[in-house]
């Protein structure tokens, strides 16, 4: 997280407007055609594990991938814990905010102190 | 206190204005945005965005995720086309959420779903939907306006980090936690049959063997698209051959919003 990045305010621009393109479509394609036709059957029933299989590919990213080598670590032990505490405080609060400053404060902590 | 939860059963008072009414049921979400949209704006102003380009992002991407993987994705200088893929992957479970709502939505004008498409989002979906499910006076209208309101918070709250980024000095690591926790909420959100479970570790494995292979996050892609199959496939197959599967049981989950909406579905 140290590196700075040197892009300038231009490129920051189009990097919203292409990032506003891949945003809008998967929400409004959807929309448009199935308002007026019915949803495969197969698209849902595949759709639904793609947002499930997508965050933990990214979580396990966070925490047991070394994002300059693409090596595997394995002693990222604050986020580790802090990682088990934020699914127990989801489970039982299904509440957002709290999940994620439970975790922010837990790394913060963990960090500290391991 | 437990205000987080919208209740269905509440009668409405008539004389109250539609934006007091949309308000309300808004407003838990409204305030849950505030944290992550104070996170998201410190690590976007890292990532060397101004305030008004923070202000832009939130509001034609508005997505949570999306806009923590932009700031991560450009600190480590990942290239423009690879920053598009994956945040193009990471919108895809939009597709899911506007399917699903297509049904109350039959009749509206292309102008409308546009509208209504551009401030679609993971929570203001998860009320509108309970709402559609459960009062049948809900109408496009105050759905749109919840999505505007949270959409008006959100923006705020990521133009304000990024005014106290550029004021104070602020340890990144731990403030991109933010972005890991809010995933491991969302996962947690979509635990619904012990089958996910497993769909999740084989995307775990998948996920680090992938990136280490290809020495990219495009291993996230890859290890998504084969988890997301896998789980498809598994699922039609047990559906099939055991039905009776413990695999496909739905798993029992405190409080749950989705669970509420599963209910009055199958009414």
């Amino acid at each position: 997280m140290n590196a700075v990045n040197n892009w300038n305010s231009t490129q920051h621009f189009w990097l919203i407007i292409l990032g506003f393109v891949v945003a809008f479509v998967p929400r409004f394609v959807p929309l448009m055609l199935f308002t007026k036709r019915a949803i495969p059957e197969w698209f849902n029933e595949w759709m639904k594990f793609v947002p499930v299989s997508l965050f933990t590919a990214l979580v396990v990213k966070d925490i047991f991938i070394d994002i300059s080598s693409y090596g595997l670590v394995l002693t990222n032990y604050p986020l580790m814990i802090a990682a088990v505490i934020v699914i127990y405080i989801a489970y039982r609060t299904r509440s957002m905010a709290v999940s994620v400053i439970v975790g922010l404060a837990g790394v913060f902590l963990l960090s500290m102190f391991l | 206190m437990n205000k987080r939860r919208p209740n269905p059963k509440q009668v409405p008072d008539p004389t109250e204005p539609m934006w007091r009414s949309t308000l309300r049921v808004a407003m838990p979400l409204n305030l849950s945005y505030i944290p992550i949209g104070l996170a998201c704006g410190i690590l976007l102003h890292a990532a060397g965005f101004n305030t008004f380009l923070t202000g832009l992002v939130s509001l034609l991407v508005f997505s949570g995720g999306g806009q923590f993987l932009i700031a991560t994705m450009l600190t480590i200088n990942s290239p423009l086309l690879s920053i598009v893929l994956m945040l193009f992957f990471l919108e895809l479970r939009y597709a899911l959420l506007s399917s699903s709502l297509s049904p109350y939505l039959k009749g509206q004008s292309n102008r409308f779903l546009f509208i209504f498409a551009v401030s679609l989002n993971d929570e203001n979906y998860a009320i509108n939907y309970l709402k559609f499910a459960t009062d049948k006076k809900w109408t496009v209208r105050e759905a749109l306006a919840v999505e505007h309101y949270s959409l008006l918070f959100w923006a705020t709250s990521n133009v304000i980090g990024s005014l106290i980024g550029s004021a104070l000095k602020i340890d990144l690591s731990v403030v991109h936690f933010a972005l890991t926790s809010l995933f491991l909420y969302m996962i947690v959100m979509q635990l619904k049959s012990h089958l996910t479970v497993l769909i999740c570790l084989v995307s775990a494995v998948l996920a680090a063997f992938f990136m280490i292979v290809t020495k990219s996050t495009l291993g996230l892609v890859i290890a998504t698209i084969v988890a997301s199959l896998i789980g498809f496939g598994l699922e039609e197959l047990l559906q099939k051959k055991m039905p009776n599967s413990h695999w496909l049981r739905r798993m029992h989950s405190p409080g749950s919003k989705k669970s509420a909406v599963e209910h009055s579905d199958a009414n």
